[in-house]
């Protein structure tokens, strides 16, 4: 199969999408290229990095590369291959180093990626310049930071990335001003799980509230609602009671950007019970002490549960971590969980928000598990040629466009994913 | 002390007797395979957890990460959603099959009527095609019961406790 603009336009419709969007590994060389090659992707987050000299290797798309703090301080996302025959130069998983070293010949690297020195140099002759930046590791063009977040871009020219963030920067906002200190910190550790299905299975799924009383029936109580998670709660978020909680869930916002694919789910009723705990009011006080009352109150009303950055990065409220997406085949996934711990919160607090987020969001938790598995149900069923479309009709015949053309609805609808096809064909057509 | 009086040696309190305590972990791990959860819950202390790092040398739970960190009220959820009718993740059920081994008493505590033991594991699970081997050291504080035991602190250190795992239903 030969993908040209019209045949990769038929597998994209406004509510349904061909299902080869999963199975098939010429697209997914296609997205590598084209998604993750191309537009920002989320690549770590400054607290893991917090020193010069400080690294985490990482993936953009199937890409090992290096998230690096130089010594004078900047941060740089470099490719994590050496520049003489390609070795991997940074092994470990993280760790802080003055220059890097690669295992095979000895050639040393800075901290920033450019090459520092070849070992044994005298054997080489004039043709050979050691300035040449093509015997680095190599630079990815263009990284930023909102907030903390790092993304980068192998194009080296393209939307900013605020423009990329656009109104979904606004869910990074709510987040870190939760923190008292204005800071939010990953370093708490990471869950990382794999399943074998397609990427976009976990992106779909990190904004679908349409799913959560079946693929999590067996976290529900006879109550309709689930364990409680955090501290002074006393039951956990009420899922399918029937009454109340059911109309609730119909009345949150969703939104889904066509041209970014970001995409958020407003909060769960849960989040608006009235939380007595000490160490809550303790938390309160010290944002207030900050803020004030009235800003407060604004920031800790409960506007979202969660958001996806298209392509590969999620945040939630409820369950407080960053997910990180990574795709590694068609038909194969690793995803990353880091517990959020907000800077200045009473610690008891930070240290509830890692522990819960065992119980949520480890691979061996009381809800992920169930997403994986409907993955890979997914991913198997899909091989079937019963039907040759998967849909994502709920609540298209609602959607609303606010002022910037974005999608808005309201419920359990599909429309962030929607939204995420539609920013996909638009990067899968787009010139380069 | 009644312990002190019985034992052997001073050091070695009868009650812990390591043949006694190499069957008590036998049994511990065949409960879990025969998936009697909840018996196996019964052998934890009130205050007792089961704890299993993400991080090789991870010393504390608080804090950080974990695979598993339960006390017996997060035993309970995951048991009672283990027993739903429709728990997808394990329909069909992971079929385990453990191996106790290379039990050392490391330490005792007579005046407490604790003992700190060592032991080494391997598990295979199955499930839908999918075999999967794993292996640890294990870390057991047991407070003398009777002539039974129950478990104060169950701390599995896999060796492969920073893997990128697929789906994990029940505990090691
Ligand atoms: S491959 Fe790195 S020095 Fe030769
Ligand atoms: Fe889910």
């Amino acid at each position: 199969m030969q993908y040209d603009l019209g045949t990769l336009r038929k597998l994209v419709h406004r509510d349904h999408v061909h299902r080869s969007v999963y199975l098939d590994p010429q697209l997914f060389t296609l997205e590598m290229a084209r998604i993750f090659g191309r537009g920002w992707v989320y690549v770590g987050h400054d607290s893991l990095v917090p020193n010069p000299g400080d690294f985490l290797t990482t993936r953009i798309g199937t890409q090992p590369v290096v998230l690096s703090r130089h010594t004078d301080g900047k941060i740089h996302v470099i490719y994590n291959s050496c520049g003489h025959r390609g070795a991997i130069v940074c092994n470990e998983e993280k760790g802080n180093a003055k220059l890097f070293r690669c295992c095979y010949h000895g050639w040393t690297f800075k901290t920033n990626g450019d090459l520092d020195a070849v070992a044994m140099p005298r054997g080489y002759g004039t043709s050979f310049d050691p300035r040449d930046p093509a015997l680095g590791m190599g630079r990815l063009p263009r990284v930023e930071t909102y907030r903390g977040f790092v993304f980068a871009s192998l194009a080296s020219d393209g939307p900013s990335l605020e423009e990329h963030l656009g109104f979904a920067r606004t869910s990074i906002d709510e987040l870190v001003d939760r923190a008292p200190d204005g800071e939010i910190d990953l370093s708490a550790g990471v869950h990382r799980y794999m399943f074998r299905g397609n990427w976009k299975l976990q992106l779909e799924n990190s904004v679908d509230m349409y799913h959560v009383p079946f693929s999590h029936e067996s976290s529900v109580s006879r109550s309709g609602r689930q364990f409680d998670r955090g501290t002074g709660q006393q039951a956990g978020s009420a899922i399918s009671d029937r009454g109340s909680a059911a109309q609730k869930w119909e009345q949150r916002s969703a939104w889904g950007s066509r041209s970014s694919g970001h995409g958020y789910a407003g909060h769960q009723p849960v989040a608006e019970e009235e939380n007595t705990d000490p160490i809550h009011r303790a938390y309160v006080t010290l944002l207030e002490k900050r803020h004030g009352k009235e800003r407060t109150r604004e920031i800790l009303q409960p506007k979202r549960h969660n958001t996806a950055f298209f392509p590969n990065m999620t945040l939630q409220a409820l369950n407080q971590h960053v997910r990180v997406i990574v795709p590694i085949s068609v038909d194969r996934t690793e995803v990353n969980v880091y517990p959020i711990r907000l800077k200045g919160a009473p610690d008891e607090m930070n240290r509830q928000f890692v522990r819960h987020l065992n119980l949520t969001h480890s691979a061996a938790s009381l809800i992920q598990t169930d997403d994986l598995e409907c993955f890979r149900r997914c991913q198997e069923g899909l091989a079937s040629q019963g039907s040759d479309w998967v849909w994502f009709a709920r609540g298209v015949e609602t959607d609303r466009e606010d002022e910037r053309g974005d999608y808005v609805n309201n419920g359990t609808v599909e429309v962030q994913q929607r939204a995420q096809f539609a920013a996909w064909i638009k990067l899968m057509t787009a010139e380069a | 002390m009644a312990a002190n009086t019985n034992s052997i040696a001073p050091s070695m309190p009868a009650w812990a007797d390591e043949r006694a305590i190499e069957r008590f972990l036998i049994r511990e791990v065949g409960l879990l395979d025969e998936r009697r959860f909840e018996d196996w819950r019964d052998l934890f202390t009130e205050d007792g957890h089961y704890w299993v790092p993400l991080r090789w040398g991870q010393d504390s739970p608080d804090g950080e990460s974990s695979l598993f960190y339960d006390d017996r009220k997060i035993m309970a959820t995951r048991f009672e959603r283990l027993r739903h009718p429709n728990i997808h993740s394990q329909s069909p059920a992971h079929r385990t099959c453990r191996i106790v081994g290379n039990v050392v008493i490391e330490r005792i505590d007579a005046a407490l009527g604790e003992v700190h033991v060592a032991s080494n594991m391997i598990m295979t699970d199955y499930r839908q095609r999918v075999s999967r081997v794993f292996s640890g050291r294990v870390h057991h504080l047991l407070r003398r019961n009777g002539d039974d035991f129950k478990i104060v602190l169950k701390k599995v250190e896999l060796t492969n406790c920073d893997d990128v795992f697929e789906l994990i239903a029940v505990p090691f």
